[in-house]
C-alpha cells in the first residue's frame, strides 16, 4: 500500500511537471459585520494553473494537448480549451444587494439571477456566437442553471462596462478578442448549483473553509451568490476564482435578537481540519469601528492589525469556530440614521412606471452621497420587449431645472424586434451631493402570442442596469448593479383558446354559409298574390 | 357539382318560393303588430330577472381557481408576543391621536418605529386640492426587501389613519407596525412587503401609488417617493376601527367599478375561517341565519313588513342576499371605492380591506394577526399575477357568487327593449298611413275605409332631430363644468336652484322650433328624436353593462321606463306637466347636495367618471325625453 502511493505521488509529480510547470490552490475567507447587524461573507477559492496560456482560437482544427490536472478542475479546464476562452465570468445571485446599507461587494458581480460574460478571440473555424452558444449549454450543464436560454435577444457586447479583468493574449491580425454578455435575472439559485460547484473544489465540503458551506444555510443568507471567474495574467498563468458570497441576518437567527455570530450559529458548521493541498488557507475577519460597542473575538486571531483579524488555518490546527460577541448589548439595535450615512458613493433607484400595457417611462435617482464630482459610466441593456425612446431622454436637477450636459460619450445600439436587445452607455458625471432624475419614455412591445413565456402573466424580467465608477485616481472601478425590474406587457387570456376557437369557427361558418348561400342561388321572378313582383 | 345543383334546385322550387315569401312576410307583420307586446315583455323579463338576482335559486358556491394559492396549509408563528407589542403601538397611537398630533408628528412617529426594527422607512408629504375641499397630510411607509428576493414583486399592507366607520383607524395601524416586526424574522417570503401607513382615508393612499406609479394629475403635489420596491401584484388593507370583533368583513369594490380577482376573496374566507376562527362578512352584513329567532335586529327589511313574511327562511334569505347585492351596486354604479383597496385596483393591484366588524368580542390582534399571516404565505406562494378565477362576480353571500352570465342578460334584455323601441320609432317615422284620396267620398263604410288606407314613405329629416341631441349633451357638458367648479361648490345652497332652474329651462328654447312640415310628407321631429335617444340609450346600456353591470343595470332602471313612454300630447298643459317631469328626473339629482360634493370629488380627485357620466350622458337623455313630450306631435 505504501509503495501504491508513493508511486502514485511520482506519477502525479511527473505530470504536473510534464504538463505545466505547477499549480496552486488558496482559499480565503472575508468576514465583514454590517452597520445593520448582518454579516457579509466571500469565499475565494482561486486555483492557479501557472505557466498555462489560453488556447489560441486558430488552434481550433488541430488536437489539443491532453489535459492533466491535479487540482484544476478537468471539467472547467476541459471546457476553457475546448472553445478557446480567455477570460470566462459566471455568477448566479439571489437577492438584492444593497449598496447603501452593505457596501461594495468583494465581488462586483452582484446582479440578481444568472449573469454570463466572457472574452473570446476570433479567428476559430466556428463563429464568436456560436462558441459563445456552446460555452452557455456547456455551463448549464455544469452547473445545473437554465443558461442556454441566453439566446440572442439577451445577449450584448458591452465593452465599455466590462472589460477584460486580465490579461489578452497577443493574436496574430486581424484577429481581436470579442465580449459576449447576457444576463438572466429570474434565474433562481439553489442547492442544485452549489453541489456541482464544491465538487469542482480540490477540498470540497469536508476540509479547509469549503466545510462551512452548508447548504441549507447559505440559502437562508438574505443575499447570497456563486461565482466562477477565470482570468489569464500574463507571466503567472490562468487563474480559476471560484466564489461563494453570501449576507448573513445573525439577528434574525437569534431568539434573543443579538448580532452575535459564530461559524456554527452562522453556518452550522465548524471548520474540522485544514485542506492539505491548500497553499494557503485564511480567514480575515473585519474588525468594526472603534465607535460601534465593545466586542469579543474568539479565538485569538493569529495576525490582527485595528481594521482586519487574520485566521491562518494550519496542518495542526483543532476544530476552528470563530466567534464574536458584543457582551454588553442585551439585543441588537437597529442604527436609526441608516439612509442617511449610505456606505456607498452614490445611491440608484431604478423603477419602470406607468400602470399601461403599451407605454412606460423608465426612471432613474441617483444620488452622489459624497462631497466630491463622480463621473460613472452608465449601462442599461434592454430587450427589445421594452423600445426606449432616446430623444426623451431627460436628465433634471434637484431645482427641476434641465441639466442634459452631464449626460456624455453615448453610445447606442438600437434593438431589433424580435432579434436582438438594445444596448446604451454612456458617461454621466454626477455633482457632488446632488440627486439627479433621469427619465426615458418607453414603449412596450406587442408580442406574438408564441413569445410568451409558459407563466405568461408574471411578465418578463428585464435585466439590471450597471453603472461603473470611473475614479480619476486610477484606482480600480467599481460595478454597481441596479435590482431587476419586471414589466407587464399585453398579456392574452392563454386560458381561453377554446373560447376562441369557438368564435373563430363560429364567424367562419356564418361567413361560408351567406356567402354560398349567395353563390348557389338561383335569382327568379316571383309572383306572390298577384302584388307587384318581388326579386328574391 | 351538377348533381348537387339539381338538388337545389328541386328543393327551391317555383311553388315554394312564393309560399316561403309569404311567410316570410306574415312573419314580418306579426312581428310589427307585436312590437309593443315585444318591448313590454323584453323590458318586464329584464327587470323581473334583476329582481331574481338575490334569488338562492341563482349563484354557485365559490372556489379557489389557481392552484399555486394553497390557503391555508401553513403553519401560522403570529403568538401573544406580537399581540402585545401591537398594544404597546396601540398605546403610543392613542397618545398620538389624545394630543391631537399632526400628521408630521404620526409620520414620523412611524417611521422612527419601523427604523427601530431594521426596515427602511420613509415618509411623503401630499397635498391635494379640489373644488370641493383641500386636503393635506403625510404618508408614512416602509420596504421589506425580502431575504432572497430579486424585489421585481411586492405585496402591500395597509391601514390608513382613518377608517371607513369616520373613527380612527388605530388597531389597524397599531397591527401593520407589528406585523411588520413579525414578518421580518422568516426569510420564506418571495416578495418584497412594502407596509404603507397612509394619512386621511383615501387621499393619503392615493398620492402614494400616484407617486408610486409615477401617475400626476395638476391638482396634487406629492413628494417623489425615495423607497421603491417592484410591480405590486396585491395587497391587503387593515381596517379595525372599534375594541374587538366578532367577524371580519370583506370589502372589494374598487374606483369605476374595478373588482379584485375573486380567488384573493375566496383564499382569504377559507383562511379566515380555517386559521383564524374568525366568520367572513360581506362588507359589515350579518348572517340572519346566525340570528335565529332575533333576525329582526339586522333591520333587513323595514319596520312595515308583517311578522309573518319576514319569518319566512326564504324570505329571510332573499333579503340577506338582496342587501348584500344592493350595497355592491351602490359601490359599483358610483364608481366608489368601498375602502382604500378600491385605489390599488387601477394599477392591477388585486387588493380588498379586511375591516374588523366592531362588536365586544371575542377576537382581537391574535385572530386577525394569524389570519393576515397566513393570507400573506398564500399571497407569497403566487408564481404569476392573479388571473385564473373571476374578474366580473357579484357575491350574494361570503360564499355564493353570481357568473357573468347569469346576471348580465337582465341588462342586455332591457337594452334591446329599447332598441326595438328606437328602431320601430324609426320605422315609424318613415312612413305614414293615409286615406288613398281616390278611393271616393269619407261617409264609405268602415270597411272600405281600411281598404282605402294606404302607407306612404315620408322624408326622415335627422338634422334637427341630431341637432337637439347635440345640443342637449352639450348643455349637459357646461352645467357639468358649472356644477364642478369651485365657485359653485363655495355657494352650493345658494346656486343649486338656480341652475336647476335654467338647466331646465333652456330646453323651453325648442318650442320656438317651426313646426314640422306636413306629416305625410315630413317625419315629425318627435318621431325621430325618440328614435335618436332610444338608440342611444339602449347603446349606452349595452355597452356599459360589459364595463360596469351595476352602473348598466342602475341605467337600465333610470333610463328603461322614462325615455320608453316620452311621448307628445296635443294639450300644451299635458306637454308641461309631461316636461316638467322628465326635468325633474333628469335635474333632480342636483338637490343632493352631500352626494353631489362626493361625486365630484371623486371625479376632481380620484378620476371616477360617474359625475361626468350622470352630467353629460344621463341628464341631457332625460332632457331629450322630455323634449319629445314638449314638441308639437
Amino acid at each position: 500500500m505504501r509503495w501504491f502511493a508513493f508511486f502514485s505521488l511520482i506519477l502525479v509529480q511527473c505530470s504536473l511537471s510534464a504538463a505545466h510547470s505547477g499549480e496552486e490552490y488558496h482559499e480565503e475567507l472575508k468576514l465583514r459585520p454590517l452597520p445593520d447587524g448582518k454579516l457579509a461573507a466571500r469565499f475565494a477559492f482561486t486555483t492557479l494553473l501557472k505557466g498555462a496560456i489560453p488556447r489560441a482560437p486558430t488552434n481550433l482544427t488541430v488536437n489539443d494537448e491532453s489535459q492533466h490536472y491535479t487540482l484544476f478542475p478537468l471539467a472547467m479546464g476541459q471546457l476553457l480549451r475546448e472553445y478557446a476562452i480567455t477570460e470566462l465570468h459566471l455568477t448566479l445571485n439571489a437577492g438584492k444587494w444593497d449598496y447603501d446599507r452593505w457596501g461594495y461587494p468583494e465581488e462586483p458581480g452582484v446582479g440578481s439571477g444568472a449573469e454570463l460574460w466572457t472574452w473570446m478571440g476570433d479567428g476559430a473555424p466556428t463563429s464568436i456566437d456560436e462558441r459563445w452558444k456552446a460555452i452557455q449549454n456547456a455551463h448549464a450543464g455544469l452547473f445545473c442553471a437554465s443558461l442556454g436560454s441566453m439566446d440572442t435577444q439577451r445577449t450584448t457586447s458591452p465593452t465599455r462596462a466590462f472589460p477584460p479583468t486580465g490579461d489578452l493574449p497577443r493574436l496574430p491580425a486581424p484577429h481581436v478578442h470579442r465580449l459576449r454578455h447576457a444576463t438572466l435575472p429570474a434565474e433562481h439559485v439553489c442547492t442544485e448549483n452549489l453541489t456541482p460547484f464544491l465538487k469542482l473544489l480540490p477540498c470540497p465540503a469536508h476540509a479547509g473553509i469549503a466545510a462551512l458551506l452548508a447548504p441549507h444555510k447559505v440559502f437562508d443568507a438574505d443575499w447570497h451568490g456563486l461565482g466562477v471567474h477565470v482570468r489569464w495574467r500574463a507571466g503567472k498563468g490562468v487563474e480559476l476564482v471560484m466564489t461563494v458570497q453570501a449576507v448573513f441576518d445573525p439577528v434574525r437567527m437569534s431568539a434573543e435578537r443579538k448580532r452575535d455570530w459564530s461559524f456554527h450559529s452562522v453556518f452550522d458548521r465548524t471548520i474540522p481540519r485544514s485542506c492539505p493541498v491548500a497553499t494557503t488557507s485564511l480567514i480575515h475577519v473585519e474588525l468594526p469601528p472603534p465607535g460601534d460597542g465593545s466586542y469579543t473575538l474568539n479565538p485569538a486571531p493569529s495576525t490582527a492589525n485595528q481594521a482586519v483579524a487574520t485566521f491562518s488555518i494550519s496542518k495542526d490546527l483543532p476544530e476552528l469556530d470563530v466567534t464574536m460577541k458584543w457582551g454588553e448589548e442585551s439585543r441588537f439595535a437597529y442604527p436609526l440614521d441608516a439612509s442617511s450615512t449610505p456606505l456607498s458613493d452614490f445611491s440608484v433607484q431604478r423603477t419602470l412606471k406607468g400602470s399601461s400595457q403599451t407605454h412606460g417611462q423608465l426612471s432613474i435617482v441617483i444620488r452622489n452621497n459624497r462631497p466630491t464630482e463622480l463621473s460613472v459610466l452608465y449601462l442599461e441593456t434592454m430587450p427589445w420587449h421594452v423600445e426606449f425612446y432616446l430623444h426623451t431622454l431627460r436628465i433634471t436637477g434637484p431645482d427641476g431645472q434641465q441639466c442634459n450636459d452631464l449626460f456624455s460619450n453615448m453610445t447606442y445600439t438600437p434593438p431589433v424586434p424580435h432579434a436582438q436587445p438594445a444596448m446604451l452607455q454612456a458617461m454621466l458625471t454626477l455633482p457632488p451631493l446632488t440627486t439627479l432624475r433621469l427619465t426615458m419614455d418607453a414603449r412596450k412591445s406587442f408580442l406574438r402570442y408564441t413569445e410568451h413565456p409558459p407563466d405568461a402573466q408574471r411578465g418578463w424580467d428585464l435585466p439590471p442596469a450597471v453603472f461603473v465608477t470611473q475614479s480619476a485616481s486610477g484606482g480600480a472601478s467599481k460595478r454597481v448593479y441596479t435590482p431587476a425590474l419586471l414589466v407587464d406587457l399585453a398579456t392574452p387570456d392563454f386560458s381561453m383558446p377554446y373560447n376562441v376557437i369557438i368564435m373563430s369557427c363560429t364567424l367562419i361558418a356564418l361567413i361560408f354559409g351567406s356567402l354560398f348561400n349567395i353563390l348557389t342561388r338561383r335569382f327568379v321572378v316571383v309572383k306572390v298574390d298577384g302584388n307587384v313582383p318581388k326579386v328574391q | 357539382m351538377a348533381t348537387l345543383r339539381e338538388k337545389l334546385k328541386s328543393a327551391l322550387g317555383s311553388g315554394d318560393n312564393s309560399a316561403k315569401i309569404r311567410r316570410r312576410r306574415a312573419m314580418t307583420a306579426s312581428l310589427w303588430r307585436n312590437l309593443s307586446v315585444l318591448r313590454v315583455a323584453l323590458l318586464v323579463t329584464g327587470y323581473v330577472w334583476m329582481l331574481a338576482l338575490p334569488s338562492s335559486q341563482l349563484g354557485q358556491g365559490t372556489y379557489i381557481d389557481e392552484n399555486a394559492l394553497q390557503p391555508g396549509q401553513v403553519n401560522t408563528y403570529w403568538s401573544w408576543a406580537d399581540v402585545r407589542r401591537a398594544d404597546d403601538y396601540l398605546k403610543d397611537l392613542e397618545l398620538l391621536r389624545d394630543r391631537n398630533a399632526s400628521s408630521e408628528e404620526r409620520a414620523a412617529y412611524f417611521a422612527t418605529e419601523f427604523a427601530k426594527l431594521g426596515i427602511p422607512p420613509s415618509t411623503q408629504k401630499y397635498a391635494l386640492r379640489s373644488s370641493t375641499l383641500a386636503s393635506e397630510g403625510t404618508n408614512a411607509y416602509a420596504v421589506f426587501s425580502s431575504p432572497r428576493a430579486s424585489g421585481a414583486e411586492a405585496v402591500v399592507i395597509s391601514a390608513s389613519w382613518l377608517s371607513h366607520t369616520d373613527g380612527f383607524n388605530l388597531r389597524g395601524l397599531a397591527t401593520v407596525l407589528s406585523l411588520s416586526a413579525f414578518l421580518k424574522q422568516y426569510s420564506h417570503w418571495s416578495k418584497d412587503i412594502i407596509f404603507i401607513l397612509s394619512d386621511g382615508y383615501l387621499d393619503g393612499m392615493h398620492a402614494w401609488l400616484s407617486a408610486y406609479h409615477g401617475s400626476s394629475q395638476s391638482n396634487m403635489q406629492v413628494e417623489p417617493l425615495e423607497l421603491t420596491s417592484g410591480v405590486i401584484w396585491t395587497a391587503l388593507n387593515i381596517d379595525y376601527p372599534g375594541h374587538s370583533f366578532s367577524h371580519l368583513g370583506v370589502f372589494r369594490e374598487g374606483l369605476n367599478g374595478r373588482l379584485p380577482n375573486q380567488d384573493l376573496i375566496n383564499s382569504f374566507r377559507l383562511i379566515s375561517h380555517h386559521t383564524g376562527g374568525v366568520p367572513v362578512l360581506l362588507y359589515d352584513h350579518h348572517d340572519p341565519s346566525d340570528f335565529p329567532g332575533r333576525q329582526d335586529i339586522l333591520k333587513i327589511f323595514p319596520a312595515w313588513t308583517p311578522k309573518r313574511v319576514t319569518d319566512n327562511k326564504d324570505v329571510m334569505e332573499y333579503g340577506y342576499r338582496a342587501k348584500n347585492i344592493l350595497r355592491h351596486v351602490g359601490y359599483q354604479a358610483r364608481g366608489r371605492a368601498s375602502g382604500v383597496h378600491g385605489l390599488l385596483h387601477q394599477f392591477r393591484i388585486d387588493a380588498i380591506t379586511l375591516f374588523a366588524v366592531p362588536s365586544n368580542g371575542p377576537h382581537g390582534f391574535h385572530a386577525l394577526g394569524r389570519t393576515v399571516e397566513s393570507t400573506l404565505r398564500t399571497m407569497n406562494n403566487l408564481l404569476e399575477r392573479l388571473h385564473a378565477s373571476f374578474f366580473f362576480y357579484i357575491m350574494a353571500t361570503p360564499g355564493t357568487f353570481l357568473k357573468i352570465g347569469t346576471y348580465l342578460p337582465s341588462a342586455v334584455l332591457v337594452a334591446v327593449a329599447l332598441m326595438f323601441g328606437g328602431l320601430g320609432e324609426w320605422v315609424n317615422a318613415g312612413w305614414v298611413e293615409v286615406l288613398d284620396q281616390d278611393a271616393g267620398a269619407t261617409d264609405k263604410q268602415s270597411a272600405a275605409l281600411i281598404h282605402a288606407k294606404r302607407w306612404v314613405q315620408r322624408s326622415r329629416d335627422v338634422i334637427p332631430a341630431l341637432g337637439i341631441v347635440i345640443s342637449t349633451h352639450v348643455a349637459g357638458a357646461a352645467l357639468f363644468s358649472v356644477v364642478s367648479s369651485s365657485w359653485f361648490m363655495a355657494n352650493q345652497q345658494t346656486y343649486t336652484f338656480p341652475v336647476i332652474l335654467l338647466a331646465s329651462l333652456l330646453p323651453l328654447l325648442t318650442l320656438l322650433l317651426p313646426s314640422s312640415g306636413d306629416p305625410t310628407s315630413q317625419a315629425p321631429l318627435p318621431i325621430l328624436l325618440k328614435s335618436a335617444t332610444l338608440c342611444l340609450s339602449s347603446t349606452l346600456i349595452s355597452v356599459t353593462s360589459v364595463l360596469n353591470f351595476s352602473l348598466a343595470a342602475l341605467l337600465a332602471v333610470a333610463l328603461g321606463v322614462p325615455v320608453s313612454l316620452a311621448a307628445p300630447a296635443h294639450s300644451m298643459i299635458t306637454r308641461l306637466l309631461r316636461y316638467l317631469l322628465y326635468a325633474a328626473l333628469g335635474l333632480g339629482w342636483l338637490a343632493l347636495g352631500q352626494e353631489m360634493r362626493q361625486a365630484v370629488w371623486h371625479w376632481e380627485v380620484l378620476g371616477v367618471w360617474f359625475a361626468p357620466l350622470v352630467c353629460v350622458v344621463y341628464t341631457p337623455m332625460m332632457l331629450q325625453a322630455g323634449i319629445v313630450c314638449l314638441l308639437s306631435p
